[in-house]
């Protein structure tokens, strides 16, 4: 809480969302501020609450393979808890030491092992949430299986901090995976479909693919006007040793020209990726995320490539070939040519993608953007959920799809 | 008036209305409710708006029904209404192998999807012991799991979006890789109380090169129960690891003749699917923590077919039952992985204490009681202490820390039991959502929500 040196509690803001229901006070929920970028600005006056003060383990249990937490923990030290028995939650956010748990699952993030491990929404078995009325409303338990009444706690998550702001997240937790090994591979523009392809035949599924474009500045290797492609590997070593093979064996039969391979650091160059998905280049840059289909996500990238130089601005792509995911970054040399673009170019790349959304990016034109795509189906529903759960409209106004 | 309005909407061959045809539908596995007023089984969606409107032009409410096989009451029409199955609408709507995705409708038989995919090497999930006969929507209104969900995870997981019918008769869609309120995840487990699921995109998955089947065998359900959850402290999640006692094996054997010992106080079946390197590794990991905690034979299932015999055994491991007495409750409730021998041992004592016969199957490795209370309803003695022996189950189950239901939904029979798991906040939250969704308390009334305890009761002022 801005101007506050009390320690925030689930209590100190129940108090506060009461009082500002009562005033009608618009208030602004953050974490780590990692994916700030996401979302409409807020714009109205507001009260700032942090929930970093909320960062302790409210219940370490190795032996159910579960972990309750408060919300401003970060996934960093979420991270370091759990390997100390050997387990994880793979959340693969941007910025893991500074961002919170509640602000991942808040924010509705999807990373790239999900196809694997499941979505960051589907480790959630309960949460204590307060509701913008001051109420403090438990859902689930920590048990790993749990049908009683409604998912509420998945329904706070991704909810961008509109209907609640969450307090604690209970959490299954998964056995680590003992090794990891990431492969770089250079990837001609000819190999590239060819390549792509290959993934889905191998016996061993990788547990993250990209195929990256651009992105210098943040990412090492120099690959000119050729992609690069970047496959993540966990397992057993006699899996990871069959696996490498049969990565090799594909990809030369593709005609992909070399494969590094590195083992110390896979995991932190696979986070140096993740870290991409949100990087900017000053303030002259917006990045889109598109959910595509692994089969068709090569023409989609073309086609969002072929848009951004009809407006004469620069991009850089990650794909995650495993999920689809296109991550489409804009950008330009000075941010007064930039701005005057953005806007057109946002309208002309949501009549090609509607669903495109913006998750990074500090341009001032950002309000003026659909940074949640096309008007969704089902946003009745959700103004009417908004309406239940928050009907003075403090918890984070405008700020969500639709204006929620 | 309601029977000529449904007639003309969605045809004779679609409405039943005569006491004879309408009484089947007043029961589901659990109980039986009043006759609905009138049975009617839509062909498609457009039929389910149809029926939505006229039922609530008349004042009636609807009871959606997939094929009846809920344990808790979830389909009966306890207010009478209108009963919607949608047996009939089950086709797969599109099949797309290489996205790993199909779109189906709701009375589509859970077992069909997967065969219908097994020929690209692919698989739905989500495997409720009745999958070879309850429905895709049916699961999605219990959000139904099943053995393999212990590594798979539950049908939340694995449904990417779905076709409602609203409470005003009106379609809409929800699908999880679009921006916005993670509807889905809110529609799924609802039990019907928030709106008709008329076709749901599902997840399929790969099926895995290689799996394997164990069986151990432990002295008595305190050894096995520990061994259980060592396994998983291990940080050791198979694909299914499963537990029958002595009293469920005999009958399983008696049923089937599926390999199961009928000499061994409880036994874990263990199945994991993954790559054939590492299986070697797998099996030694396990049989040795199993060895540990008193197993006193291991031994794999050498083929295909013995595999499947011991699968059979245990998913049919209820309907064995009959075997042991002319009627049995299943109760189903969840605690923590760790509390599981405690659980077990005072389902014993209940059990012991009301002077029933019980017999335990269940989902061992999530912690997922299911014990089967043997009696004869003809005694109402017993009966009442059936009744009474499920409610300890349940106190005991809340008091570990664990939670009334697991997978079978709280539907009629569980809803008094909500209020020993949440506050008065708890509930007025899921009632909030109820308010959006069906104000008028259309759909499945008097499920879930505690009775007496109506809805704007429960929100705070």
């Amino acid at each position: 809480m801005s101007g506050s040196r009390a320690r925030v509690t689930a209590e100190s803001i129940a108090e506060l969302l009461a009082q500002c229901s009562r005033e009608g006070r618009a208030v602004s929920v953050c974490g780590g501020n990692t994916l700030q970028g996401m979302g409409r600005p807020m714009e109205h006056p507001h009260v700032t609450l942090s929930t970093l003060d909320l960062r302790e383990i409210v219940e370490d249990a190795p032996a159910d393979l579960t972990i309750a937490v408060q919300s401003g923990i970060t996934l960093r030290a979420l991270a370091t808890q759990l390997a100390r028995h050997s387990t994880h939650v793979p959340f693969d956010a941007p910025h893991a030491a500074d961002a919170t748990v509640g602000g991942t699952l808040a924010a509705g993030w999807l990373g790239p092992r999900r196809h694997l491990y499941g979505r960051p929404r589907d480790f959630v078995i309960g949460s204590v949430a307060v509701l913008a009325d001051g109420t403090i409303a438990r859902a689930g338990g920590m048990v790993v299986k749990n049908v009683s009444g409604y998912d509420m706690s998945r329904l706070y998550v991704g909810s961008f901090g509109t209907l609640a702001v969450l307090v604690q997240v209970n959490l299954k937790t998964l056995a680590a995976p003992g090794h990891a090994r990431m492969f770089h591979l250079r990837l001609p523009e000819r190999t590239r479909e060819r390549a792509l392809a290959q993934l889905s035949r191998l016996t061993v599924t990788p547990s993250a693919a990209f195929w990256i474009h651009g992105h210098h500045a943040t990412l090492d290797g120099d690959d000119g006007d050729e992609g690069r492609m970047s496959i993540l590997l966990e397992g057993a070593p006699t899996v990871l040793e069959r696996a490498t093979r049969d990565l090799r064996s594909a990809m030369g039969s593709a005609g992909v020209p070399e494969t590094y391979v590195i083992d110390a650091g896979a995991r932190e160059s696979f986070e140096r990726i993740v870290d991409a998905y949100v990087a900017c280049v000053g303030e002259r840059s917006v990045t889109y995320r598109i959910a595509c289909f692994p089969d068709d996500v090569l023409p989609r990238v073309d086609a969002c490539s072929a848009l951004s130089g009809r407006f004469e601005l620069r991009s850089d792509a990650i794909v995650d070939a495993m999920n689809g995911d296109l991550i489409f970054r804009v950008n330009d040399l000075d941010a007064r040519s930039f701005g005057a673009k953005i806007e057109m170019f946002d309208d002309a790349l949501h009549d090609q993608e509607p669903q495109a959304i913006v998750i990074a990016g500090n341009h001032r034109s950002r309000p003026l953007l659909a940074v949640w795509g096309a008007q969704v189906d089902g946003i009745d529903k959700m103004r009417a959920l908004k309406a239940q759960f928050d009907p003075k409209n403090i918890l984070n106004p405008g700020r969500f799809v639709g204006g929620l | 008036m309601l029977h000529e309005r449904l007639i003309d909407a969605l045809g004779a061959d679609a409405v039943k209305t005569a006491p004879e045809d309408v009484r089947a539908y007043a029961f589901d596995a659990y109980t039986d409710g009043r006759p609905p007023a009138a049975v009617v089984l839509p062909a498609g969606t457009r039929e389910v708006c149809a029926a939505v409107k006229i039922a609530l032009d008349c004042g009636e409410p609807i009871v959606p029904r997939g094929s009846g096989t809920g344990l808790c009451g979830g389909a009966v029409p306890i207010e009478g209404g209108i009963v919607m199955s949608l047996a009939r609408m089950n086709r797969v709507l599109a099949y797309e192998p290489a996205r790993r995705r199909a779109r189906v409708q709701p009375g589509l038989i859970n077992l069909d999807l997967s065969r219908a995919t097994a020929r690209d090497g692919l698989f739905y999930a989500p495997d409720p012991s009745s999958q070879r006969i309850s429905t895709i929507g049916g699961n999605i209104a219990t959000n139904a799991g099943g053995p393999h969900c212990l590594s798979y995870g539950t049908t939340v997981n694995h449904v990417l979006g779905l076709e409602i019918v609203d409470d005003n008769g009106e379609v809409f869609t929800t699908d999880v890789d679009r921006a916005g309120y993670d509807l889905t995840a809110a529609l799924v487990g609802s039990e019907g109380t928030l709106g008709i699921v008329t076709a749901a995109w599902v997840r399929l998955m790969r099926l895995p090169e290689a799996v394997r089947v164990w069986l151990a065998t432990f002295a008595d359900v305190d050894s096995a129960s520990d061994a259980v959850s060592a396994i998983i402290a291990a940080g050791i999640v198979p694909t299914a690891l499963e537990m029958m006692d002595a009293v469920a094996t005999r009958a399983v054997e008696a049923a089937f003749a599926a390999g199961y010992p009928t000499d061994a106080g409880a036994v874990l079946l263990i199945e994991h699917a993954g790559f054939e390197d590492e299986m070697n590794a797998y099996e030694s990991e396990i049989a040795r923590i199993a060895r540990e905690h008193g197993a006193n034979s291991w031994r794999a299932a050498r083929s295909a077919a013995e595999r499947d015999a011991l699968w059979a055994g245990r998913k049919g491991a209820a309907g064995a039952m009959g075997r042991l007495s002319p009627n049995y409750y299943l109760q189903d409730v969840c605690v923590r992985r760790s509390t599981l021998p405690k659980a077990l041992h005072a389902v014993e004592e209940i059990a012991r204490e009301y002077r029933l016969t019980v017999a335990n199957v269940f989902h061992a490795g999530d912690g997922n009681l299911h014990p089967l209370l043997c009696y004869d309803k003809r005694d109402a003695k017993q009966v009442a202490a059936v009744i009474e022996s499920g409610n300890e189950i349940l106190r005991m189950a809340v008091d570990l820390g664990g939670t009334v239901s697991g997978e079978h939904g709280i539907g009629y029979e569980k809803r008094e039991a909500m209020t020993a798991v949440y506050s008065t906040e708890d509930l007025a939250a899921m009632a909030r959502v109820r308010d959006v969704f069906d104000p008028k308390r259309a759909f499945n009334p008097e499920k879930i929500f505690p009775a007496g305890v109506r809805c704007p009761e429960v929100v705070p002022a």
